[in-house]
C-alpha cells in the first residue's frame, strides 16, 4: 500500500469529521431536521473512515514488516532462522489480525446498535417536536451544506476511483460514505431551497427518508455480522469488510447499479449486453441527461400560466416590476431572479362577522331559539329606554343584546395595496368590518334595527366598511353586506316569539269583537225594523179594524133598531156559543144551595180515561165504510 | 476528458452560485433588511432588490416584514367611569418603522414577542382610557353622547408615541373590535329583555282586550240606539193609529149601550180562547133552558 492511500484515508476521515460537525451545527442553527439527520449520517461515515484508516495503517505496517523479513532472508541466505517461530516474528501481522478479529467486529456491533438506536431516537424526536426551519438562516445553511456536498463529491469520486482501480478494499467504504454524504448534503440544500420558496414540509420528509436509510444501514450491519459467523473461511479469499455497507455503496455510487445490472443481463441473455452500444450510451450519457433535465427544470420556471380569474404580480430580485399579469401564458427570468405571486382577483371572497359557520348547515331550518352556527356572539345594542332602577336600587344597564350573522363579500380591487400594504389584508378587513358592525349597533335601537332599520343598516354598513377600507388602503371592493340573521339571543328568542303570538291573539280578539259588532248591529237593525213593521201592522189593523167595526156597528144599529129586544140576546148567544165551545164546562143543575161541590181545577199531568181517544168500533167502522161506499153509488144526474 | 471538464464546469458553477449566495441577498417588496457587521447594525435596506453584503459571519442580514401587521388584543373586562363592567377588545395595524430599534427591543426580531409586548402596553392604556368615560360614551342612541371614535383615538394616542420610541414601531390605526358584558351581567340583561317582552305582551293583550271591548260595547250601543229609535217610531205609528182609529169611535155614540154590549161580547169571546173551565149556574142563558125538564126541545123528545 502506498503512502498516498494512507494520506487519502486520513483526508477522508478528517473531511467527514468536519463535514459532520459543520452540518450538525448548521442544522441546529437553521433548525433543519434533514440537516440533523445528515449530520448523523456523516458522523457514521467519519467513524467508518477512521476505522478503515487504522486498518490501512496496520496493513501498511504488516507490508513493511514483510518486506523487512524478506530482505533479511535474502541477506543471511537461510530461512531456518525464522521458520520455527513466525508468530513471534510477525508482530504487525498479529496486530492486524487481532484488530480485525476483535476491534472490527466490536466496532460493527457498536455501529449496528448505534445506528439502530439513533434511528429510533431521532424518529421519535422528529415526531415529538418538528423543527421549524428559519428562512433568514436558510441561505447560510444552504451555502455551507452545498459547499461541503461539493467537496465530499469531488474527493469521494477520487477515492472511489482509486479504490476501484487499485483494488483498495479499505478505501471503498470511505469513498462510498463520502459520495453518500455528498448526495445527502445536496438533498439537504435542496430541502432548504424549497423552504425558501414556500415548501417547508419537504425538510421533514427528507429527514424521515434519511432516517429510513440509517435504519437500513443498521439492519444491514446486523445481517453482515450474522453472515460473518457462518461464512466459509477459504484460504486466500479476502472477506468483505464488516463496516462496508452495500446500501451506502449503491446510494453513493449509483453507477455500481449499472455494473450489477449489466452483469445480470449478461448472465440472463448469454452474451455481453453490457458491451452493446445502447447500454454503453445509456451509461455514459445518463449524467448529461440528468444535467439537461435539471436545466429544463430550471428553465420551466421561466414560463408562468395565469389561470382564469387570477391576476399576478412579478418581482425581480424581490422588487415589484412591470404591470399586472393577466390570465394566459407569460415568460419571465428563471427562479430565483424573477418570482410570480398570484391572486384570485375575480373570485368573490367572504368573511363572516358575528358568527363562526357550521361545516355543513345546508337544509336546516333557521329558528331564533335554536343556535344555528358553530359559534354566535352576543353584540351590544343601544336601547332607547334609559336604564331603569332595579329592585336593589341600582340602575340597570341601558343596553340590549343581539345576535347577528353578517357575511361580507368582497373582491380584490387593487393587488398592489392588497398584497404589499398589509401582511394579512383579509384578516385586517375582517377586523375593520367587525368594528364597523359593532360601531353601528351601539348607536341604534334594538327594535329599530330589527325591523324598519334593517335595510338601512345593511346599506350603511356596506358604505362605512368600504369607506374605512379605502381610508386604510386595503385594496378591496365590498360587494355585499348581508344582515341575514339579526335577532335577539337564543335565550330570549322565545319571549320575542311570544310577542308575535300575543299580536295574533290580540288580532283574533279584535276580529272576534268586530264580528260580534257586525252581528249585533245587523240583528238590532232587523229588530228595529220589525218593531216598526209591527207598529205599522198594528196601525193598519187598528185603523182598518176600527173602520170595519164602525161600519159593522152602523149595520148592527140597523139590526138592533129592527129588533131591539131580540138582537142583544141573539148577539149574546151567538158569541156565547162560539166562545165557550172549547172550554171545559161544569153546569151545576142542583137547586139545593146548601150543597157543597168541590172541583179539582188543577191541570192534569197525565190524561185520564176521559181524555183518551177511543177509535170507532167495528160496527161503527163498517157502518162508515158502507156509508162511504154508498155515496159514490148515488145515481148521477142524467 | 470531456466528462471531467463537464464535471469541473458544473462544480465551478455551483461554487460560483454558492459564493454569490454568500455575498448577496434579496430584499422583497414587502421587506426591510437590517445588515449587521459583527453584530452591530451597520445599514438598513428599505428598497427592494438584490443587495451586496460581506459573507457570514462578518455580516448578517435580518429581514423584517415592512407591511402593516395585524394586532388584536384580548377581550378583557374593565370598568367605566360610572361603574359599569365592560368587556372590550381592540385591534390595531402596526409596522416596523425603525428596524434597528425593533431588533434591539426584540432580540430575535420576533413579531410574536413584539405582539406580546404590545399587549402588555396596550392593556394598561386601554383600561385607563375606558375608566375615564361613562358607559353611555360606548353605547347610546344619542349621537351627541356617543364618543366611540374619540375613545379609539384616545387609546391610539396614548400608545402611539411610546411604542415608536421604545420599539421602533408605528401604530397606523387602532379601533375597538368587540364590546361585551360579563357573563353575570349578560344573564341579567337577557332577563330584563325577557321581562320587557313579557310586559309588552301584557300590554298588547290589554290593548287587544280594550279594543275588543270598545268594539263590542259600540255595537251594543248601536243596537240600543237602533232599537230605541225603532221603538219610538213604532210608538208614534201606534199613537197615530190610535188617533186615526178614534175617528171611528164616534159612530158608537149613536147607541152606546149596544156598543158596550158588543164590546163586552167581543171581550168575552177573546178571553175564552185559551183553556178555560167554566162553572155555570143553570140560570145562565142558554143553560136556563135546563131548568125546565119538561120543556119540549124537539118533536117527540124531552130532556
Amino acid at each position: 500500500m502506498e503512502k498516498n492511500n494512507l494520506r487519502i484515508g486520513l483526508v477522508n476521515w478528517l473531511i467527514l469529521l468536519v463535514a459532520a460537525a459543520v452540518t450538525f451545527v448548521a442544522a441546529r442553527y437553521v433548525g433543519s431536521a434533514s440537516g440533523l439527520v445528515a449530520g448523523v449520517l456523516l458522523a457514521v461515515g467519519f467513524l467508518v473512515a477512521l476505522v478503515a484508516y487504522f486498518q490501512m495503517r496496520l496493513e501498511e505496517r504488516e507490508r513493511l514488516e514483510k518486506l523487512e523479513f524478506d530482505e533479511l532472508n535474502r541477506q543471511k541466505g537461510s530461512t531456518n532462522l525464522f521458520s520455527t517461530d513466525e508468530a513471534d516474528t510477525f508482530a504487525a501481522r498479529q496486530s492486524r489480525e487481532m484488530f480485525e478479529k476483535y476491534f472490527v467486529r466490536g466496532f460493527a456491533i457498536l455501529l449496528c446498535l448505534g445506528t439502530g438506536f439513533g434511528t429510533w431516537w431521532l424518529w421519535n424526536y422528529l415526531g415529538r417536536a418538528a423543527l421549524d426551519v428559519s428562512e433568514e438562516r436558510s441561505t447560510i445553511a444552504m451555502t455551507v451544506t452545498g459547499l461541503f456536498g461539493l467537496t465530499l463529491f469531488l474527493i469521494g469520486k477520487y477515492t472511489s476511483g482509486l479504490a476501484r482501480l487499485d483494488d483498495q478494499r479499505l478505501l471503498r467504504p470511505c469513498g462510498s460514505y463520502m459520495l453518500f454524504g455528498a448526495y445527502v448534503s445536496f438533498l439537504v440544500t435542496a430541502a432548504l431551497a424549497l423552504n425558501l420558496v414556500g415548501y417547508p414540509r419537504y425538510d421533514l420528509d427528507l429527514a424521515r427518508v434519511l432516517l429510513v436509510l440509517l435504519g437500513l444501514v443498521s439492519a444491514e450491519t446486523l445481517l453482515t455480522l450474522v453472515a460473518e459467523i457462518y461464512r466459509p473461511r477459504i484460504k486466500g479469499k479476502v472477506a468483505r469488510l464488516l463496516y462496508d455497507s452495500r446500501i451506502v455503496g449503491i446510494v453513493g455510487q449509483p453507477e455500481s447499479l449499472f455494473r450489477t445490472a449489466g452483469q445480470a443481463l449478461d448472465y440472463q441473455f448469454g452474451f455481453k449486453v453490457s458491451e452493446t452500444w445502447f447500454y454503453q450510451t445509456v451509461r455514459e450519457k445518463i449524467g448529461q441527461w440528468a444535467a439537461i433535465w435539471a436545466v429544463v427544470l430550471i428553465a420551466s420556471t421561466s414560463v408562468v400560466f395565469i389561470e382564469p380569474g387570477e391576476q399576478a404580480v412579478l418581482e425581480r430580485f424581490g422588487a415589484r416590476t412591470g404591470g399586472l399579469l393577466e390570465p394566459g401564458v407569460h415568460f419571465k427570468a428563471p427562479w430565483p431572479v424573477d418570482d410570480v405571486f398570484r391572486f384570485k382577483t375575480r373570485e368573490v371572497q367572504t368573511l363572516n362577522v358575528g358568527f363562526v359557520p357550521q361545516d355543513d348547515d345546508h337544509g336546516k331550518t333557521i329558528l331564533w331559539n335554536v343556535a344555528h352556527y358553530k359559534e354566535e356572539f352576543n353584540l351590544l345594542v343601544a336601547n332607547r329606554e334609559s336604564g331603569t332602577t332595579n329592585a336593589s336600587g341600582g340602575v340597570s344597564v341601558p343596553v340590549s343584546l343581539l345576535t347577528v350573522s353578517i357575511p361580507v363579500q368582497y373582491q380584490i380591487r387593487d393587488i398592489d395595496k392588497f398584497a404589499y400594504a398589509y401582511a394579512n389584508s383579509g384578516g385586517m378587513l375582517e377586523k375593520v368590518a367587525t368594528r364597523e358592525v359593532i360601531r353601528y349597533l351601539v348607536g341604534v335601537d334594538l327594535n329599530e334595527v330589527m325591523s324598519t332599520g334593517r335595510e338601512e343598516a345593511a346599506n350603511n354598513l356596506r358604505t362605512t366598511i368600504q369607506k374605512r377600507s379605502d381610508d386604510l388602503g386595503l385594496g378591496v371592493e365590498i360587494l355585499f353586506v348581508g344582515l341575514q340573521d339579526i335577532h335577539p339571543p337564543t335565550k330570549v328568542a322565545e319571549a320575542y316569539q311570544g310577542v308575535i303570538g300575543a299580536r295574533q291573539e290580540v288580532e283574533a280578539r279584535v276580529l272576534s269583537a268586530k264580528g260580534y259588532a257586525i252581528r249585533t248591529v245587523l240583528i238590532a237593525e232587523a229588530e228595529a225594523q220589525k218593531k216598526i213593521n209591527d207598529a205599522e201592522a198594528f196601525a193598519a189593523q187598528r185603523v182598518t179594524g176600527a173602520a170595519a167595526t164602525a161600519s159593522r156597528f152602523t149595520n148592527q144599529i140597523q139590526a138592533f133598531n129592527a129588533s131591539p129586544s131580540v138582537y142583544p140576546m141573539r148577539a149574546y148567544l151567538q158569541t156565547f156559543a162560539r166562545a165557550i165551545g172549547p172550554a171545559r164546562k161544569y153546569i151545576i143543575a142542583t137547586t139545593n144551595s146548601s150543597e157543597v161541590i168541590q172541583f179539582n181545577l188543577e191541570d192534569k199531568i197525565r190524561p185520564d180515561i176521559g181524555d183518551v181517544y177511543i177509535p170507532p168500533g167495528r160496527d161503527e167502522q163498517r157502518a162508515q165504510q158502507l156509508k162511504q161506499q154508498q155515496q159514490p153509488q148515488v145515481p148521477k144526474a142524467p | 476528458m470531456n466528462k471531467n471538464r463537464l464535471s469541473l464546469a458544473v462544480g465551478l458553477l455551483l461554487i460560483l452560485l454558492f459564493a454569490l449566495m454568500l455575498f448577496t441577498f434579496q430584499v422583497r417588496q414587502t421587506e426591510v433588511a437590517l445588515v449587521t457587521t459583527f453584530g452591530k447594525p451597520s445599514r438598513t435596506e428599505k428598497e427592494p432588490g438584490l443587495k451586496w453584503k460581506l459573507p457570514w459571519p462578518i455580516q448578517r442580514v435580518l429581514k423584517f416584514d415592512n407591511r402593516v401587521q395585524n394586532f388584536e388584543g384580548k377581550f378583557e373586562e374593565t370598568q367605566t367611569r360610572d361603574g359599569y363592567n365592560l368587556l372590550i377588545s381592540v385591534y390595531a395595524g402596526w409596522k416596523i418603522e425603525d428596524p434597528s430599534k425593533f431588533r434591539n427591543a426584540f432580540a430575535d426580531g420576533s413579531t410574536a414577542r413584539a405582539t406580546q409586548t404590545f399587549e402588555e402596553r396596550l392593556r394598561s392604556e386601554k383600561n385607563a382610557v375606558v375608566g375615564r368615560h361613562p358607559f353611555s360614551h360606548f353605547v347610546s342612541t344619542d349621537p351627541k353622547e356617543m364618543k366611540f371614535s374619540e375613545i379609539e383615538k384616545e387609546i391610539e394616542d396614548a400608545v402611539k408615541q411610546s411604542l415608536l420610541e421604545s420599539y421602533g414601531v408605528k401604530i397606523s390605526f387602532l379601533g375597538i373590535k368587540r364590546l361585551g358584558l360579563p357573563e353575570s351581567v349578560t344573564q341579567k340583561v337577557l332577563e330584563r329583555m325577557r321581562e320587557e317582552r313579557q310586559r309588552f305582551v301584557a300590554k298588547l293583550q290589554a290593548e287587544g282586550l280594550s279594543e275588543a271591548q270598545k268594539i263590542g260595547s259600540g255595537a251594543d250601543l248601536e243596537r240600543t240606539k237602533l232599537l230605541t229609535a225603532a221603538e219610538a217610531k213604532a210608538s208614534a205609528i201606534r199613537g197615530q193609529a190610535e188617533s186615526d182609529a178614534a175617528k171611528y169611535l164616534e159612530v158608537f155614540e149613536k147607541n152606546p149601550e149596544l156598543a158596550l154590549l158588543l164590546q163586552k161580547l167581543s171581550a168575552l169571546e177573546a178571553s175564552l180562547k185559551d183553556r178555560s173551565t167554566l162553572i155555570f149556574d143553570p140560570r145562565t142563558p142558554p143553560f136556563d133552558l135546563l131548568e125546565g125538564s119538561k120543556v119540549k126541545t124537539s118533536p117527540g123528545t124531552t130532556k
